[in-house]
C-alpha cells in the first residue's frame, strides 16, 4: 500500500487557523490535564512512601492508635525504656537512634490580634530526630532551643499555612498558646510530609499542648542487618509488655496504609481527569469532524486516483496526530513550567507535584490518543460515501 | 476486440423502496484510441457510466471488460490498484488539492508508481510539458486561472501514461477559450498518444473534438454515433 506524503498532511493543518489553533488548544489542555492529575497523584504517592529512611524506621505508638499518630497518646518514658530494652536499635557514639515526637494540629495565627487560625502540622522533638529522619536537612539558620519559645519550618509549611513563603523566614514569629514563636531554622525533607510540618522542642510542645509526661510515639532506627528480625523482637517487646500499651509498626507501612486510605480520592482525580479528557476529545472530535466533511470530494478524488481507504485514513489520522503532538508539547513545557513543584495542601501537609518522566510520558500519550482516537471516526465517516458520491459533493 | 466491453451493463441503486436504474442493460464496445463523448439529459446515466468505466463504482448486474480486465469481479483494493494504472480522470471542477502546487498535484498519482525519484521528477514534468502548463508548476490552485487548473487536472490525468481517460464535464466550468483550450489538449493526446478518451458533456460544441457521440436516455443508448471525419481545428 502506497500512502500519501506526509507534506500533504502537514499543509492541510493550514487549512483553518482557526481549526488548528483548537486542535493544539484541546490537545494542550488534555495534556496539562493529565499531567497535573498524575503528577498530583505521583506527588502524594511519592510523600507518603518515598525516603529510603522510612524503610528502617518503625513507629512505637499506643495500641489503637495504628491508623493516626496523632490520636496516640504514651508515656515519655516509654523512650527510655524502649531504648535500653531492645536489641537491634542503631546506636552511634552511644547514641541510640530513638526519637520521642509528639504530632499534632494546632492552630496558629500569624500575630497575636489576628483572627485566623490556621492548622499547622506540629512535630515536638529533641535533636535526635536528626538522627533518626536523616533526610531532614536544616538549610537555613539551627535547630530550636527547649524553654526559648522557638521553632523550625519545613520548606511547605508555607504552603500548609497558606501563607507567602517569607512570612515564615528566620527571624519571623508564628503565635500559638497565646506566645510568640520565633522561627529560628528552616530544614527540608523533600518529598516527604515532614516538609510541610513545623518543628519545636518536645517538651515546649508538651507544655503547649498540655500533655506533661506524655508523647504520641517513639520513632526508632533499626541496624540495617536483619531488620526483618530486628522488627520481629519489637514486635515481641511490644507484646509482651502490655502494661506500657504500645504498638509497634513500620514506618513504612504505616504512611502506606495513609496512602491507600488516599487511594480513592486518586481515583477520584483520576476519573475526573479521564471524565474531562473525554471532553477534549469529543470536542476535537467535532473539530476534526468539521474539517474532514468539507474534504469529502477532495478524498472521492484521491481514490479516483487509486489511494485506497486506509491510506487516506492514516494520512488524515496524521495531520490529527502531528497537531495533537505539537499541541501535547505545548502542554508539556507549560505543566513542566508552571506545575513542576507545585505546592499543594492535604490533611497531613503538602506535598508538590511531580512531573517526573513517567507523568510526563503519560501526558503526552493521553495527547496522542487525542489526536489519534480524534481523527479515526472522523475519517472513516469522510469515506463512509461511495466515490462517485463523494465526487458530487460539494 | 474491442477496449471497453460493456455487455447488459445494469446499476441498479435502492433509494427507500424505490430502485433507481440509471444504466439498464447497456451493451457497448469502445475501441481503442477512440475517442467518445456520451450526451442525454440529466439523470440519463452517462456520468455512472464513465464511472463504472473508470473504475470508481461497480455494476449491479452484466460484465464490464476493460483491456481484458472484468472490473466487476475486482476487490475494492484491487479496482484500487487498477484505477491508479489504467484510468486518468479529468473532473469538471478539476478538484486539484488547494494546499500543494501544480507540480505536486500532478504528482499525486505517480506516488503510487514504484519508480524513483528521478524518474517521478521526468514523467511530471513531461506531463506538464504536454498540458502547457510546465511555467506554472509552482503555483498553487488558488494562483491559477480556471483553465490553467483544469491544464493542471489533465497533467495528472497522463502523468502515469494510462491507456484510458475519462472526463466528466470538463469544459463545464470554463469559458470558451479555456473550454477550447482543454479539448484540443485532449484532442492531441488521443491523436498523438493514441489515448482512448471517454467524456460526458452537454455541450453540443464540446462533442466536435470527439470521434464519435453517443446518446443515453433512461441508462440505454438511444442514438448510434456517427464517426467524425473533420474537427474543429
Amino acid at each position: 500500500m502506497r500512502q500519501l506524503p506526509f507534506h500533504y498532511a502537514f499543509r492541510n493543518l493550514g487549512r483553518s487557523r482557526v481549526r488548528l489553533l483548537a486542535s493544539l488548544l484541546g490537545s494542550a489542555l488534555v495534556v496539562l490535564l493529565v499531567l497535573a492529575a498524575a503528577g498530583f497523584v505521583r506527588g502524594m504517592q511519592q510523600t507518603l512512601t518515598r525516603p529510603a529512611a522510612l524503610h528502617e524506621n518503625v513507629i512505637i505508638l499506643g495500641t489503637g492508635s495504628e491508623e493516626s499518630i496523632e490520636r496516640s497518646q504514651i508515656n515519655a518514658s516509654i523512650e527510655g525504656i524502649v531504648a535500653a530494652s531492645i536489641v537491634g536499635i542503631k546506636r552511634r557514639s552511644g547514641v541510640a537512634y530513638a526519637s520521642p515526637e509528639i504530632h499534632t494540629l494546632l492552630p496558629v495565627k500569624t500575630e497575636a490580634a489576628s483572627d485566623t487560625d490556621r492548622q499547622a502540622v506540629m512535630r515536638g522533638v529533641r535533636d535526635v530526630a536528626l538522627l533518626v529522619h536523616p533526610h531532614v536537612e536544616i538549610v537555613d539558620g539551627r535547630f530550636p532551643r527547649a524553654g526559648h519559645d522557638e521553632l523550625m519550618v519545613g520548606g511547605l509549611a508555607a504552603i500548609r499555612l497558606g501563607l507567602p513563603e517569607e512570612r515564615l523566614a528566620i527571624g519571623q514569629t508564628l503565635c500559638f498558646d497565646d506566645r510568640n514563636w520565633t522561627i529560628v531554622g528552616r530544614f527540608a525533607a523533600p518529598g516527604t510530609v515532614m516538609d510541610a510540618e513545623v518543628w519545636l522542642p518536645l517538651t515546649d510542645l508538651q507544655i503547649a499542648t498540655k500533655r506533661p509526661g506524655t508523647i504520641s510515639c517513639v520513632v526508632v532506627s533499626l541496624e540495617p542487618a536483619d531488620r526483618g528480625g530486628r522488627f520481629v523482637s519489637i514486635d515481641a517487646f511490644t507484646k509482651a509488655r502490655l502494661d506500657l500499651e504500645v504498638t509497634a509498626i513500620r514506618e513504612q507501612e504505616y504512611y502506606a496504609s495513609i496512602a491507600a486510605f488516599l487511594a480513592q480520592i486518586r481515583w477520584m482525580i483520576m476519573i475526573t481527569a479521564v471524565l474531562i479528557a473525554l471532553g477534549g476529545l469529543l470536542g476535537g472530535l467535532n473539530t476534526m469532524y468539521a474539517a474532514f466533511a468539507a474534504r469529502v470530494r477532495e478524498v472521492g478524488m484521491l481514490q479516483a486516483l487509486g489511494y485506497t481507504r486506509r491510506a487516506i485514513v492514516i494520512n488524515l489520522s496524521e495531520e490529527s496526530v502531528f497537531a495533537a503532538a505539537c499541541g501535547a508539547l505545548i502542554g508539556c513545557a507549560v505543566g513542566l513550567l508552571l506545575l513542576d513543584g507545585l505546592a499543594v495542601k492535604f490533611s497531613m501537609g503538602a506535598f508538590a507535584l511531580r512531573m517526573d518522566a513517567p507523568v510526563v510520558f503519560a501526558g503526552l500519550v493521553g495527547g496522542l490518543t487525542v489526536g489519534l482516537v480524534g481523527a479515526i471516526p472522523p475519517a472513516v465517516r469522510c469515506l463512509r460515501l461511495p466515490i462517485a458520491e463523494a465526487l458530487k459533493s460539494h | 476486440m474491442a477496449m471497453i466491453e460493456c455487455r447488459e451493463l445494469t446499476r441498479e441503486y435502492h433509494k427507500a423502496d424505490q430502485v433507481i436504474r440509471p444504466l439498464d442493460g447497456l451493451n457497448l464496445d469502445v475501441p481503442r484510441g477512440d475517442f467518445l463523448a456520451l450526451m442525454g439529459p440529466s439523470g440519463s446515466g452517462k456520468t455512472t457510466l464513465l464511472n463504472l468505466i473508470a473504475g470508481i463504482d461497480s455494476p449491479t448486474r452484466g460484465s464490464l471488460t476493460v483491456e481484458g480486465s472484468d472490473l466487476a469481479q475486482m476487490s475494492r483494493n484491487g479496482l484500487a490498484a487498477w484505477r491508479s494504472t489504467h484510468v486518468g480522470y479529468v473532473f469538471q471542477l478539476y478538484n486539484l488539492v488547494p494546499v500543494l502546487t501544480a507540480y505536486e498535484n500532478v504528482e499525486l498519482p505517480m506516488l503510487l508508481q514504484k519508480i524513483s525519484r528521478r524518474q517521478r521528477h521526468e514523467r511530471v514534468s513531461l506531463a506538464l510539458e504536454r498540458a502547457g502548463i510546465a511555467d506554472r508548476a509552482d503555483h498553487y490552485p488558488r494562483q491559477l486561472s480556471g483553465g490553467q487548473e483544469q491544464r493542471v487536472a489533465i497533467a495528472r490525468a497522463i502523468v502515469t501514461d494510462p491507456p484510458i481517460l475519462v472526463a466528466d464535464e470538463p469544459t463545464g466550468d470554463l469559458d470558451k477559450a479555456s473550454a477550447h483550450t482543454a479539448m484540443t489538449l485532449l484532442q492531441q493526446l488521443n491523436q498523438d498518444l493514441g489515448k482512448t478518451i471517454i467524456m460526458v458533456t452537454h455541450d453540443p460544441q464540446t462533442t466536435e473534438y470527439a470521434k464519435h457521440t453517443l446518446h443515453l436516455d433512461k441508462g440505454q443508448l438511444v442514438e448510434a454515433g456517427v464517426e467524425r471525419e473533420e474537427v474543429p481545428a
